[in-house]
């Protein structure tokens, strides 16, 4: 018995997952088996190519609480590796199952591969000043955060699904859930981005920001101080090593300074463009295209002559 | 009025170590040590929690030797007493081992209501320690804590995930790891400081906490580490006409087909 393993409440991501797992799929020959709780997910990820599809049922609906019905599907099949998907409640469960399964556990793995029957992974380190190279020892565990790869083609011919019960831990009822994406804007998947930092003096100030994103079609970002500090933006849009990971074709960073545990999170972006009065920020290293100059003159001026 | 431990990572200050250009290693040779920033936060949640509730807080650590230089700072900011495991091992540990680790200390030092952690280190950032601890301990978790509060032995608490905020409700013992926004963590007055002086520390020994040599072998092992050297254009238009440097980007947009 063996398996690559994946499993991700978020359906989108469940199914990226199985790019990685496919990769994998051709060195160690072993079956791809994702995990789900959902039904509608199963039928998804069997026609993205994975061989089997396990459906967790239970009365339980708390994620994190199917961490030890995972482990026994993990274990009881002798797995080689558990991708899961790098959500908060991903990284809880994965974090259970590496811990039962005495594993060791990539987070937020980069890319993987099998050399030396082990699992070579690279990850980010010091909120991204360094890049680490990983060697997990079989089993392995690794999550993968949203949008790291693409979904895979629908496969030739689709996996078989079925169907386990599951005992969840009952130990933690939850006893509401809130949703905090109430505008529904999911900043992640915009193709440009402005994005704005503690540059601005005031709330208000923001509106010379949005006529900018009006003119180039982009949605608003912001770092961390603008989200969490000054609430000026939803927390959402808050892009860094504790908030989103962007990669759009256009990050356009405004009145921000650039510091690692910010830029972690779009510097994977295709063109960086930065506004900032200081012409030693740090910004302007990690920027394509950049302007030293007062944010406040300069945005009219470009969303005017952009407008044009 | 709950028991409660704290666990806590001595790492090295970020913000000085430097990428050597030539070779893209780090010299982290200037970094002086620190308590891991979330880890602060999980020692001011149980210094709070005990300031409203009474009990006590208890902090535990695991390091390599430089691991005692923290036991003052981390007193100062509340524990009564630290304990401290030192051992070479913690170089290259990975989350597993430290989860032996800080799990079988934990099982040493006896009954806690509450264990807590930050939610991730500094350095390493796995978030993984607080779930592997708990499942090692067979305790209930609860990850990504914004906001708790302790009634008897009844722990509520608020986790924030990305797209929602979760109450829930288990009683004690838990294991808890706070986000960064669950409180300020305080500075030290001087008191506290010439105060944490006088507050007992421990150490545990690596060799009584009956762990086998596996244990503490990282199954995760760093191959490489290289500072991230961004690739980018740097082309900066700094002409004191703004009018002039917004024409130019202008044309840079256009010609990469952004505008």
């Amino acid at each position: 018995m063996a398996g690559i393993f994946v499993f991700s409440e978020d359906s989108a991501l469940a199914g990226q997952l199985l790019t990685p797992a496919l990769e994998l799929k051709k060195s160690l020959s072993q079956p791809v088996i994702a995990l789900t709780l959902s039904e509608a997910d199963a039928q998804k990820l069997a026609q993205l190519g994975a061989d089997k599809v396990v459906v967790l049922q239970s009365a339980g609906k708390w994620v994190e609480g199917f961490a030890e019905a995972i482990y026994a599907q993990v274990s009881i099949a002798g797995a080689s590796v558990l991708l899961v998907g790098g959500t908060l409640r991903g990284k809880h469960v994965a974090s259970y199952v590496a811990a039962k399964l005495n594993a060791g556990m990539t987070t937020d793995a980069k890319a993987l591969r099998i050399e030396g029957g082990k699992l070579q992974t690279t990850r980010v380190l010091y909120a991204g000043l360094a890049v680490c190279e990983e060697e997990v020892a079989l089993p392995a565990v690794a999550t993968i955060r949203p949008r790291t790869f693409l979904p895979p083609a629908t496969a030739a011919t689709a996996g078989t699904i079925e169907t386990a019960a599951a005992e969840t831990d009952t130990r933690i009822s939850v006893d509401e859930v809130v949703s905090t994406s109430a505008e529904g804007i999911d900043i992640t998947a915009a193709n440009k981005l402005v994005a704005v930092g503690r540059g601005f003096r005031k709330k208000e100030d923001l509106t010379i920001a949005e006529d900018l994103g009006a003119v180039l079609k982009a949605e608003l970002a912001c770092t961390r101080g603008v989200a969490e500090d000054d609430h000026w933006l939803p927390i959402e849009r808050y892009i860094g090593i504790s908030g989103q990971t962007v990669k759009p074709e256009l990050y356009f960073a405004v009145g921000l300074s650039g510091q690692v545990q910010h830029m972690v999170g779009c510097r994977e972006s295709k063109v960086i463009v930065a506004v900032n009065n200081d012409e030693r920020s740090p910004i302007f290293e990690a920027a394509d295209y950049g302007i030293v100059g007062d944010l406040y003159e300069v945005l009219p001026l470009l969303t005017a002559a952009l407008g044009k | 009025m709950p028991k409660c431990l704290v666990c806590y990572k001595w790492t090295l200050d970020e913000q000085d170590i430097k990428i050597k250009p030539e070779d893209l290693s780090l010299d982290s040779s200037r970094a002086k040590g620190k308590i891991s920033d979330f880890d602060r936060n999980a020692i001011e949640e149980a210094a709070l929690l005990v300031e409203k509730n009474g009990g006590a807080v208890d902090a535990l650590s695991y390091g390599t030797p430089t691991v005692k230089q923290s036991l003052k700072d981390c007193l100062s900011r509340g524990p009564e007493k630290a304990y401290w495991i030192a051992d070479a091992s913690a170089e290259s540990a990975d989350a597993n081992v430290t989860a032996n680790v800080l799990a079988a200390a934990i099982r040493k030092l006896g009954q806690y209501d509450l264990v807590l952690f930050g939610e991730g280190s500094s350095d390493q950032f796995n978030q993984q320690t607080a779930a592997r601890v708990a499942a090692l301990l067979g305790l209930p978790c609860l990850s990504f804590v914004q906001k708790m509060s302790v009634e008897g032995d009844v722990v509520k608490a608020t986790r924030k995930l990305e797209d929602c905020v979760e109450n829930v409700t288990v009683k004690t013992p838990v294991v808890v790891s706070v986000l960064s926004e669950i409180n300020k963590p305080r500075i030290p007055s001087l008191k506290q400081v010439l105060g944490a002086a006088k507050k007992p520390n421990e150490e545990v020994k690596i060799a009584d906490l009956g762990l086998k040599p596996e244990d503490l072998q990282p199954k995760a092992v760093r191959k490489s580490v290289k500072g991230f050297v961004m690739q980018r254009k740097n082309i900066i238009y700094k002409e004191t006409s703004a009018a002039e440097n917004v024409a130019k980007l202008k044309s840079s947009l256009a010609a990469e087909g952004l505008c």
